[in-house]
Formats: C-alpha cells, sequence, structure tokens
C-alpha cells in the first residue's frame, strides 16, 4: 500500500514530530521553536501525501520492485560517511563547533545520499534504470555542491598562494595563470574531438597543482612584508594629530563604497572647513549625526597642503579617575582627495561636557560641530 | 450546463464576489488607492492605468482558459490532428505582451525618476528602524524653527505641504517604511542611508507599518505620520525643544520620578531630568540594549501612541476624537496631547507591568547569552503595583 517515497516521508514526519514534543518538553515551551518544527511535519506530510497519491512519480513499484530480502545491487559508503558524521558532531561538542558543524554536514549528506540509493534500488530489478533516477532526485544536488566546493577549494589554495610569493611574483603568476586557463580552454572549445579522459586529466591535474601549491603556501606562512605590517599594526593609524604616518592605504579613496552610508560630507577650502549634510543643499557648521549607529562622513581635501580630518568623540574613563579623549582620524590627503571615516557615537550630545566635533590638526578657529540627538 | 458545472461556476463566482466585496473596506489607514500626497499621487496616476490594463488582460486571458477548459474537455471523442507550431500566432504572442510591457516600462521608468527627485527639499528627517519601533530624528534647522536636534519615536510630525526628505536606515536588521498615503515604501538597511521624499496635501495622521520582515514583533513595528498645519508644526517644533520639568515635591509624580530614576533612564532619556545629586541624568541604552537605543520618552504624552505605535496612549474615545477629526481641527486635537481624561491607563499599566506579554521581544534574561545580556525590546522590570502608579503619574507630566 505504502510506496518507498510515501514511508520516507511519513517516517521523517513522525521523526519530526517526536521531536517537536521532546523540544516543547524539555528545551523550551515558547511557541517559536515548535511552530518550526510543525511547520516541517507538516510539510513532509504533504509530501508524504503527494507521493502516496502520485505512486512516487514514474518509479515503478508493486510487481517490478525488488522482492524483499534481495541482495542489495551496489555497494554503498554512505554508512561509513554516517559515522564519521555521527563521530565529527559528537567529537565536535566535545571540542570544536566547526568539527560540530562539518559532522553535521556529513551526517546530513550521507543520510539524503543513503535514503536515496535505497530507495532507488527498490524501484526495480533493473540497475540501470534505478542509478537513472537515483541520479534525476540527487544530480541537481549533488553537482552544484561539488562545483562549489571544488572553486572554493581553488579560491582559497590560489589565495593562499598570492599572499606568500612577492607582489611581483604574484602579478606574474596571475597573468600566466590567466593565460593559461585562457589557452587550455581555447583549446577544448576549438578541438571538441579531444578525448574526454585527457580534458578531465588536464582539469583533475590543474586542480590538483593549485590546491597543494595553496597548502604549501599556507605552511610557508605570509610574505615578509604583510607579517611585517601585521606585527608593527600598519594600517592601525592612531595618529590623529598633524604628524603623517609612513604606512598607511594610498588608495584608501579609491574604496569610497561608502558613500552609501554618509551623513556628510565634509570639505577644507582655502583653509575653511564647510559641511554639506545629505539632502541638505547649504553648507553648515553643524551636522547631525545618527544617536547609537555607525556612520561615515567623507572628508574632502581642496587645499594644496595634506591634511587629516580628526573627530572628538567625547572623553572616556581609562581608569579610575583618569579620563582620555575619544578620537578617530582619517589619514593625511592630498589635494583632491577624499577619505571616508565611519565612527559610531553611543550617546547623545547632552551626555559630554564639550560639544563633539571635527577639526583638521594645525587649523585653528574652524571645526565642525557635531549634534547628537 | 450540468449540474456539476454549475456549481463550479457558483463556487468561483462566490469567491471572487467575496473578494471584490473585501475591497470595500471603509475604515482603511492604509489604502494604497487613496494618495494624500504628491508623491502617492504620481505613484496612483500610474498604478490605475497599469492595474486597468493588467486587469482586462487578466480578464481576457482567464476568459480564454475557462473557454478552452469547457469547450474541449475530454468527452471521449478522437485524438485531434496534431501539429507543431503556429509562427505568425507565436511571434504575435511575442511581440504584443512584449509592447505592452515596453509602453508599461517607459511610465514607470518616468515615474522611479519622478520619485528620486530630491533637489527641491524643504525639510529633512532621519528614520531608523530598530526591533521593534522607528525613531525619527529632526536635524536642526533654523528656518523652521528647529535650532536644536529633536528626537521622538512612533509618530513622525511634518509641516503639511512641505517636501520632506526622510534619511532612512536601522540599527539592526532590515526594516521598510511604509505610509501608503505619502508615498510607496523604502527598506531600512543597517550601514546605508537610503532617502525617500513625501509630503502631505492636508493635515491629518497616516498610518503605516514595517513591511519587511524583522523578527518576533514585525506585525507589532507600526509608525503613523501627523501632518500639521505650518503654524501646528511650528507650535510642536517649540513644545519639542524644551525640556522635561521635574514635578513638584511631595506629590505621586515626583516619587515617579524617582522610580524612573532608579529603573528607566537605564535606556530612556528625558532631557532635563536630573538625578538626586543634581547632575544631568543620562540613559546609556548602547550599555543595556542589543541595538543601543531606546525611545526618548521626554514628550512621551505628546504622542498619541507607544511602544512602536502598536498601542494606544488615547483611551479609545478620545482616539476615536482625534482620528476622525477634520483637516481644520486634527491639528489642535493633536497638540492636545494626552490629558489625564485621555490617558488610556489600561494598556500603559500592563506595558509597566509585563511588556513582554503585549509585545513578543527577546528581553528575558536568562536567554540573553548570544547578546551579551543584552535586551531585544522591553523586559519585565518586575515593578510593584505601588511603582507603576507613580510611574504612571510621572509619566503623564512628560507632555
Amino acid at each position: 500500500m505504502f510506496t518507498p517515497g510515501s514511508k520516507l516521508f511519513l517516517g521523517l514526519t513522525g521523526f519530526v514530530l517526536a521531536v517537536s514534543v521532546i523540544y516543547v518538553a524539555l528545551v523550551d515551551n515558547s511557541i517559536g521553536g515548535a511552530v518550526a518544527l510543525l511547520s516541517v511535519a507538516t510539510g513532509t506530510a504533504l509530501l508524504a501525501g503527494l507521493t502516496l497519491f502520485n505512486r512516487d512519480g514514474e518509479v515503478a513499484v508493486g510487481d517490478v520492485a525488488a522482492p524483499a530480502g534481495a541482495e542489495p545491487l551496489t555497494s554503498s559508503m554512505w554508512p561509513l560517511v554516517a559515522t564519521v558524521g555521527f563521530v565529527g558532531v559528537v567529537a565536535g561538542l566535545l571540542t570544536h563547533p566547526i568539527v560540530f558543524f562539518l559532522g553535521l554536514i556529513a551526517l546530513l549528506a550521507s543520510g539524503t545520499e543513503w535514503l536515496i540509493q535505497s530507495w532507488s534500488e527498490g524501484a526495480s530489478s533493473d540497475k540501470t534504470y534505478n542509478a537513472s533516477i537515483r541520479g534525476r532526485m540527487l544530480h541537481p544536488l549533488e553537482f552544484p555542491v561539488l562545483a562549489l566546493v571544488g572553486l572554493g577549494v581553488i579560491i582559497v589554495a590560489f589565495s593562499r598562494v598570492m599572499l606568500a610569493v612577492s607582489r611581483d611574483a604574484g602579478a606574474i603568476i596571475f597573468i600566466v595563470a590567466g593565460a593559461a586557463v585562457l589557452f587550455v580552454g581555447s583549446i577544448f572549445a576549438l578541438k571538441p574531438s579531444l578525448k574526454k579522459t585527457l580534458v578531465v586529466g588536464i582539469c583533475v591535474a590543474s586542480a590538483v597543482g593549485v590546491a597543494a601549491s595553496g597548502i604549501a603556501a599556507a605552511s610557508n606562512g605570509l610574505r615578509a612584508d604583510l607579517v611585517e605590517a601585521k606585527e608593527e599594526q600598519h594600517f592601525s593609524h592612531k595618529e590623529c594629530g598633524e604628524e603623517v604616518s609612513e604606512h598607511f592605504d594610498h588608495l584608501a579613496e579609491g574604496t569610497i563604497s561608502l558613500r552609501s552610508n554618509a551623513v556628510a560630507t565634509i570639505e577644507l577650502r582655502d583653509g575653511k572647513l564647510t559641511a554639506r549634510e545629505l539632502g541638505v543643499a547649504k553648507v553648515t557648521q553643524t551636522i547631525t549625526f545618527p544617536r547609537s549607529n555607525s556612520a561615515t562622513i567623507i572628508f574632502r581635501n581642496k587645499d594644496e597642503k595634506e591634511a587629516r580630518l580628526t573627530a572628538f568623540l567625547g572623553t572616556k574613563a581609562v581608569q579610575d579617575g583618569v579620563v582620555e579623549e575619544v578620537l578617530d582620524c582619517t589619514q593625511m590627503i592630498g589635494k583632491d582627495h577624499e577619505q571616508a571615516l565611519t565612527f559610531k557615537i553611543a550617546k547623545s550630545s547632552r551626555a559630554s561636557d564639550k560639544p563633539y566635533t571635527l577639526t583638521v590638526p594645525g587649523l585653528e578657529g574652524q571645526s565642525i560641530e557635531i549634534m547628537v540627538p | 450546463m450540468s449540474t456539476k458545472i454549475r456549481r463550479i461556476v457558483a463556487g468561483v463566482s462566490g469567491l471572487a464576489a467575496t473578494a471584490f466585496l473585501a475591497g470595500c473596506a471603509k475604515d482603511a489607514p492604509q489604502d494604497t488607492w487613496q494618495p494624500k500626497g504628491s508623491n502617492a499621487k504620481i505613484i496612483d496616476d500610474l498604478q490605475q492605468p497599469v492595474f486597468a490594463i493588467a486587469g482586462v488582460i487578466g480578464v481576457i486571458v482567464t476568459c480564454a482558459v475557462v473557454y478552452c477548459i469547457i469547450k474541449f474537455r475530454d468527452r471521449g471523442q478522437a485524438m485531434p490532428e496534431q501539429t507543431h507550431g503556429k509562427p505568425a500566432l507565436e511571434i504575435g504572442m511575442t511581440i504584443l505582451p512584449a509592447l505592452i510591457l515596453a509602453g508599461v516600462g517607459v511610465f514607470t521608468f518616468r515615474t522611479v525618476f519622478d520619485l528620486s527627485k530630491t533637489s527641491d527639499t524643504q525639510m529633512v528627517v532621519n528614520v531608523t528602524g530598530q526591533q521593534w519601533w522607528w525613531e525619527y530624528d529632526y536635524p536642526a534647522q533654523p528656518e523652521l524653527g528647529i535650532t536644536q536636534p529633536i528626537i521622538t519615536s512612533g509618530q513622525r510630525i511634518i509641516p503639511v505641504g512641505t517636501k520632506v526628505l526622510l534619511r532612512e536606515t536601522s540599527r539592526d536588521v532590515i526594516h521598510s517604511y511604509w505610509i501608503p498615503a505619502l508615498n510607496g515604501k523604502r527598506d531600512a538597511v543597517p550601514g546605508r542611508v537610503h532617502t525617500l521624499r513625501l509630503d502631505a496635501d492636508e493635515p491629518g495622521i497616516y498610518a503605516g507599518q514595517c513591511t519587511e520582515f524583522c523578527g518576533l514583533s514585525h506585525a507589532n513595528m507600526r509608525m503613523e505620520t501627523v501632518a500639521l498645519s505650518k503654524e501646528d508644526f511650528a507650535a510642536w517644533v517649540a513644545n519639542q525643544l524644551t525640556n522635561a520639568k521635574s514635578p513638584a515635591e511631595k506629590t505621586l509624580a515626583k516619587e515617579g520620578e524617582g522610580v524612573f530614576l532608579n529603573q528607566c533612564v537605564r535606556c530612556h532619556q528625558v532631557n532635563g531630568l536630573k538625578k538626586v545629586d543634581g547632575t544631568p541624568a543620562i540613559a546609556a541604552p548602547d550599555e543595556n540594549v542589543w541595538a543601543g537605543a531606546a525611545p526618548n520618552l521626554t514628550h512621551l504624552m505628546s504622542r498619541n501612541t507607544f511602544a512602536g505605535a502598536a498601542f494606544d496612549l488615547l483611551s479609545k474615545k478620545c482616539r476615536a476624537d482625534v482620528w476622525g477629526a477634520s483637516s481644520e481641527t486634527v491639528g489642535k486635537k493633536y497638540l492636545a496631547g494626552v490629558g489625564e481624561e485621555c490617558l488610556n491607563q489600561t494598556d500603559l499599566r500592563r506595558w509597566l507591568r509585563n511588556a513582554p506579554a503585549m509585545k513578543p521581544m527577546y528581553a528575558d534574561p536568562a536567554k540573553l547569552t548570544s547578546t551579551n545580556g543584552k535586551y531585544r525590546g522591553m523586559p519585565n522590570l518586575g515593578l510593584t503595583e505601588d511603582d507603576i502608579d507613580k510611574l504612571v503619574a510621572y509619566l503623564s507630566t512628560l507632555k
């Protein structure tokens, strides 16, 4: 009476219902989780009904199904993978969340594969037909996932290589690798008669080569200048006065995607600071900044002299009786350059004895007041 | 016509009539077909003809499908001759919809560009979404009498006939701001500032609600825009720029101020409120609330709603009086605020007694490990009935 597909979904429905009861009784008696689980149960019950109604789609069942107790038609690795996944889940609970999630993924993937394989093998006594219906069910899942994993491995491996070699070597490798991909791809396109095994062999060898290079590069570590920059905190640029940093991102103005969150633009021109707020046409000496929400200000230097914008954001107690000013600032930038300054002011202006301000160090008598409602 | 077909036709007609009549609601403050502002009218001018065209096409297609289903249903007749393709018909059936869509597209693009115009903005309001309420802050705009930033929540006040630019953002998740009578919707996205222009033709209260699912109390995240005459708006601004006054000594409200200082000021700012030692009481929602802010309550009783505009501060009768007022009188009635005789004490007390019971929120102290103990929403503060009496008395003074 019940088809294999409907048994699967009925089993899932029963399982989810049991989990719902356990969840409500032992974990959380609020309605949210129970509603989610019951929604899943409703979905699987619906699928059970559908599969029962259409007799598992085109899968032949009943008379042509494999007789009970028949030998499995193919061997399966999924029980082994499921065991590894289960061990990963348990080990992950004791060690690290990543192990847990990898185990969970292995467990879910092997469970799905195992169930569908068993289901397809019960469809008929024709092994080829069974394999085809298994493929019809699982290939739309398997191929994108495998492609994603493969691409991810190659991207991560290639990035490790680029971080390990010198800048010049990196550029050369990029050009050579790109040219090689273009050349080999063109050959494949122009010579469709090439043996499939040769094409697969070249692709697999290349992927293995990239992955191996990535592992080697990762074990070798970052290139020297990156290690030095990290150790010496080259890019943390705490200098908010008139000093000029030796190390900073010279192309920061090229990454002003932050414009989408810019509440105001501050311009330095002819030794004068002016502000223009988003959506307001006229210039001002006072800007209103959102309370307790990160936002961006764009600083534009129109003067010949290099300048930076420094924000005074109140004070904070560093130890008993000792307070220090909270400052944030852009880098020194030259004429016609821009930098974005993103910060957050948690409290209203009322919380500060001194007004929050934006100034240019070394430029007297010019400041923009920041008002926080 | 057989009995079965007759029943089907009657059933479908009944459903269609029900759906049709459902559109005849009288009290529908969020009706998109009743524009009350210039941008909403621009949208309406587009949606009326598009809806008509789509409706005519929908009726033609439905009739054709129903005709084919009935006319060519299986009655045991012989299989008709099988043919493949009819190029002229296929090309025609492709070109005709493409032309219709192109025509609609031209007017749609023109509307989109018209709606994005902000060069003639006359006033700016920052709109910040947070689970599950809206905060409005008005940057200083001296030409409108706003000499200092104003902050409020739930109800946004605008002067009538003024082109207002909303700068929308969010502190936590994506929300969407929509007052159907005044303009289309615009998402409020963390880390971005989106602009939306709107204006109101006549004084009135225009309702809306968050239209992007934003968590547990999404359905309770409401908002209203109150359009006032320019004179009434000036009066509202003047009131908002003042600080709260401390209640007279030895009154219940004064005792309530003490309760407020002990419990509420951790998150809620009341401008002008002073601690016992005379220093300003500064709220610290950034230390207690996950998204970093809580509504400023300085002029709570100048608003008609609380808790993300989900509940009325006005009693039913007074609410009906304000919401049902004509455009000439609504301003005065709104500016009267919430007097003692109009205060909806029942809901306010229930809220103070156990806020999460009225509006679902993540505010159970036992379940806040993922947010470092910070709340999303207002927790149950465990106030005594005595404290609640005092707090209601104090809050009633925040006009």
